[in-house]
């Protein structure tokens, strides 16, 4: 168990070049799950391969426990990893995969039966100890993954979309056991994956990077009802984040000639900028009567309505801006269809106010 | 491809070492290649280089002494000679005829072998075997059993039309020599081309039968120029390995009658084995290898074309 | 992909097909089937009849009409026994023996290097090693010839052993230079995260992916070796004769004794025969230098 500090850490790849991972500070505490989050590109699995010792520190520090590792290689490091292909080996049956890691640790062949014996336990895969995995499903070539990862006792699990290659079902279920299981074992987890449902939902803090730079780190609810910059509002969160460019008018923004007054420290903080960037969520717009006077409601017209049974999302054009489009969620069983007028009025207490240009949230 | 594996460099250099390889790691990485490397080296280079030099000299080994210096004589005398020059266009004769009729025949076996049909293993197992046989037991079936004048098969089938007591290997050398060349090569351009035609997605077939394209235009517009590279593939090295050939001529005709049917290794060998002129024999390899670099030229790019793809798909 | 997994096995088997919408179909399936197998039959035919012929006696053999129905018999193989191919297996068996294992010894460790450890001068190497390939033979046998002799090395058979490892060491660096490739970079990866040494992940996890290749080009390696006429004819004489040369002087002096000749024949192009069907899958992924699979 241990706590985990990116410090200033960086991977340049080429040097002169943009880094993969540009100057990451990043705080796991100990025992917490931390999921990093990100479009390909975005650098969250070099990251995760840094920490691994699989890529080397260019630049900065990385610290285990408050050891320094740029110089230790991975087999020191006490860390235990869990590969998007699962990386079992071909030539051995579950248990000698399992055990491996022990015996390259010199431990003696009765305790790594026991401790084998006791993970596969854990993870129902008693009777399939002496299989190959090629003898193995999806699922269960995962859960050997896991067990090889659990086995070594270690300080770190690092976790490289291990999910990525299960059927949705399947998915779902295995979040669910991974997340219990890093509860009951206490064990620092850093957990990359680019799916922000698998994020949100397993992470005690997430931390999402875009273009290798974090942008955020953060515990979920705080990602969703602060995100510190327009590219994390429109990340978390499906369907994601209307953000719409708007121009300045005396109280606070204009939208389809509908004034939107801001909060008073927002629009304090935004100066004189003559434009801005409002993030409303689908959820934080109130369907009107399409009879309501014009200057109090925006009115817009119906493109798509996905129908969720106990919710709903519109996907409609404004009325008068018809290069303008939002997402709307509306009840299960709406009665509107594609063309239809719909009126709307955003929650003037949900609104996100990014700067236009660099995308900070304001204030 | 996933998102993660993308921002991952293609080559596995850079896992688990510093970006800049260490002198001592670099030595340590680049070890095991040596013994091989330096023993290519002395088996392949030196004898060449050794090659390059005596071309330069006149010198028969059954005159001893008599090796001097002779700048490039030995080229003159090469080009002069006029059985070089029928020898010369007898082995692009012998190799592209042979070649070309090969990957012909070699389409249509694979072709035929990319179908279901009972017993395709054993099928696919008797065709390979001519490309197996010793090439020296296989020039003796040909000269004996299949070609033989008087008892040969070849001969004993074509009786009923009329075609009996042809000889086959004195009256057409070459043709003879070719056939049991495309005999044996012909299995191996159909090994390679059905290795291409199994490689073929099939959902881009799938989706051709949805889009409702015919057999005959589904094989033009996505079988063929798939292929396309595996048929220049078989072109290339099907000239690499049988611009050397000698076996065969050696063993049906000794490149008879005259030069009639000699290619460049067996005049070769000729002049190297039977007349003892070193310079000379050197000076035609020489020319030889230049030839084979021209061919060659293309064999590197277009292997080095596949070779970089798999670097993309790994 | 660098790396694929097969489909679970629980996975159920697709149920069959109704039958009568394919009957169009497969109707021309089995007509190009019986095509398939006449082709194969014809092709084969000429080394059919050189196994018939050689349990055949002269008298049956040596024949206007092609005779199908006689009475078997060994004495052939015992009339090339008795001709002496006895010494020249022998050559043949170890110039291919330890031709291979020294192209094994040789060229695993340099797969390796250049697969899964490259440095930058790797492709460079890699082109050295195939345009070895492209120099024609006949353009090193006459200073080969001088050396050998100059250093009192004709006529042995590891001189053969020598040169037939040169011979195949390139084919054998790109052939398992493309085994090596296909495997995953992720078990090395966590090969080295569980902390294991370099050789163990060799020895415990490359080499059980890797051997059905290894074994592969062996084989190709051997039929190459065994095969090799060129260099034996030129190099070699009454010691270190190998069976192709054998076959050479057998045919001079037994001109007209075709069941004999088919017999050798047979002998000299059985094992390479086996080694070649065992190894057919691979045979492309050798001759192409790894580039088709």
């Amino acid at each position: 168990m241990a706590e985990v500090v990116f410090d200033q850490a960086s991977r340049i790849y080429t040097p002169g070049a943009k880094p993969a991972v540009d100057r990451l500070d990043l705080t796991v505490a100990d025992g917490d799950l931390v999921v990093l989050v990100g479009p390909s590109g975005s650098g969250k699995s070099t990251a995760l391969r840094m920490l691994a010792g699989l890529e080397p520190i260019d630049a900065g520090s990385v610290r285990i426990d408050g050891r320094d590792v740029v110089d230790v290689p991975s087999k020191d490091r006490d860390i235990a990893m869990v590969f998007q292909n699962y990386a079992l080996y071909p030539s051995k049956t579950v248990a000698e995969n399992m055990a491996f890691p022990l015996k390259m640790r010199g431990m003696d062949k009765d305790e790594r039966a026991q401790r084998v014996r006791q993970a596969a336990e854990m993870l129902g895969l008693t009777e399939y100890l002496d299989r190959k995995p090629k003898a193995l499903s999806g699922g269960q070539r995962q859960r050997v993954a896991m067990g090889r990862a659990i086995v070594r006792e270690p300080q770190v699990f690092l976790m490289d979309e291990p999910l990525s290659n299960l059927d949705a079902k399947m998915r779902v279920q295995t979040r669910a056991q991974i997340a219990e299981m890093q509860n009951r074992l206490e064990v620092s987890t850093v957990y990359v994956t680019h799916d922000q449902v698998e994020a949100m939902t397993m992470g005690d803090k997430v931390a999402v990077l875009a273009n290798g730079q974090l942008q955020q780190y953060a515990t979920p609810p705080e990602l969703y009802d602060r995100p510190k910059n327009a590219f994390v509002a429109g990340f978390i969160g499906s369907p994601a984040m209307n953000l719409l460019d708007l121009p300045r008018s005396s109280s606070g923004v204009t939208l389809g000639g509908v004034e939107i007054p801001l909060p008073r420290d927002v629009s304090d903080a935004a100066g004189s900028r003559d434009k801005l960037t409002i993030g409303i969520r689908p959820e934080d717009w109130v369907l009107e009567s399409t009879d309501a006077d014009s200057s109090t409601v925006v009115k817009a017209v119906v493109d798509v309505v996905e129908e969720l049974g106990s919710e709903s999302y519109l996907y409609a054009h404004l009325a008068d801006d018809t290069s303008t489009s939002v997402v709307v969620r509306g009840p299960g069983r709406v009665k509107v269809r594609f063309g239809d007028p719909i009126a709307v009025r955003p929650n003037p207490d949900a609104l996100h106010v990014f700067d236009a240009e660099t995308g900070e949230r304001l204030p | 491809m996933t998102a993660t594996l993308e921002e991952r460099p293609a080559a596995p250099e850079n896992a688990g070492g510093k970006p800049a390889i260490d002198k001592a790691e670099g030595w340590r990485r680049r070890g095991p290649l040596l013994p091989a490397l330096i023993f290519t080296i002395i088996v392949t280079q030196i004898p060449f280089i050794l090659t390059l030099y005596y071309s330069l000299q006149s010198w028969n080994l059954v005159r001893p002494g008599s090796q001097e210096f002779v700048w490039f004589s030995n080229y003159g005398d090469v080009f002069a000679d006029s059985q070089f020059r029928t020898v010369a266009l007898n082995t692009v004769i012998m190799t592209l005829g042979s070649v070309l009729i090969a990957v012909v025949l070699g389409l249509l076996l694979a072709l035929l072998l990319n179908r279901q049909f009972a017993g395709r293993g054993i099928v696919r197992t008797l065709l390979i075997t001519p490309f197996l046989i010793t090439p020296v037991a296989a020039a003796l079936l040909w000269k004996t059993v299949l070609l033989d004048p008087t008892l040969g098969l070849i001969n004993f089938v074509l009786t009923p039309f009329g075609g009996s007591g042809t000889e086959w290997i004195s009256q057409f050398p070459l043709a003879s020599v070719m056939a049991a060349l495309i005999w044996q090569w012909t299995p191996f351009m159909m090994l390679l081309l059905l290795a291409g035609l199994q490689s073929m997605p099939t959902d881009q077939l799938e989706a051709a039968r949805v889009d409702g394209a015919s057999a005959w235009s589904t094989f033009r517009e996505l079988t063929l120029p798939h292929l396309r590279r595996f048929i220049e593939l078989g072109v290339v090295l099907g000239t690499i390995y049988l611009v050397n050939i000698f076996d065969q001529v050696y063993m049906m005709t000794q490149g008879g009658p005259g030069v009639a049917s000699a290619n460049l290794p067996f005049y070769i060998y000729q002049r190297a084995f039977l007349g003892f002129d070193i310079g000379q024999s050197a000076a035609m390899g020489v020319v030889v290898v230049i030839l084979t670099l021209i061919a060659a030229n293309f064999a590197l790019r277009l292997i080095f074309r596949s070779f970089s793809g798999e670097q993309e798909a790994a | 992909m660098a790396v694929t997994t097969s489909t679970p096995p629980d996975t159920q088997e697709p149920a069959a097909p109704p039958e009568p919408r394919r009957q169009k179909r497969s109707a021309a399936n089995v007509w190009l089937g019986v095509v398939a197998w006449i082709v194969g039959i014809a092709f084969f035919f000429p080394v059919f009849w050189m196994v018939l012929t050689s349990f055949k006696q002269e008298t049956d053999a040596y024949t206007t009409t092609p005779k199908i129905i006689f009475e078997p018999t060994l004495e052939q193989y015992e009339g090339v026994f008795s001709a002496g191919v006895g010494p020249y297996l022998v050559n043949s068996v170890i110039a291919t023996v330890f031709s291979t294992l020294l192209v094994l010894l040789l060229g695993i460790p340099a797969a390796f290097a250049v697969s899964l450890r490259p440095v930058k001068k790797t492709q460079d190497v890699l082109f050295f090693f195939i345009s070895t390939k492209m120099l024609p033979v006949v353009a090193v046998i006459v200073p080969i010839y001088v050396v050998v002799n100059q250093i009192g090395m004709l006529d042995n058979i590891w001189t053969l052993v020598v040169l037939y490892t040169g011979m195949n060491l390139p084919i054998a660096v790109w052939m398992m230079r493309s085994f090596f490739l296909e495997v995953p970079g992720e078990l090395l990866e966590q090969a080295s995260i569980d902390g294991a040494p370099l050789w163990r992940t060799l020895r415990e996890i490359v080499l059980p992916i890797i051997s059905p290749g290894i074994f592969a080009t062996a084989l190709i390696c051997v039929i190459f070796a065994w095969n090799e006429f060129f260099f034996a004819v030129n190099l070699t004489a009454a010691n270190a004769g190998t069976v192709p040369v054998f076959l050479v002087g057998f045919i001079t002096s037994e001109g007209l004794y075709w069941a004999q000749l088919s017999a050798a024949a047979t002998m000299a192009a059985l094992p390479v025969v086996i080694a070649g069907w065992v190894a057919q899958n691979k045979l492309v992924q050798g001759l192409s230098f790894g580039a088709v699979k």
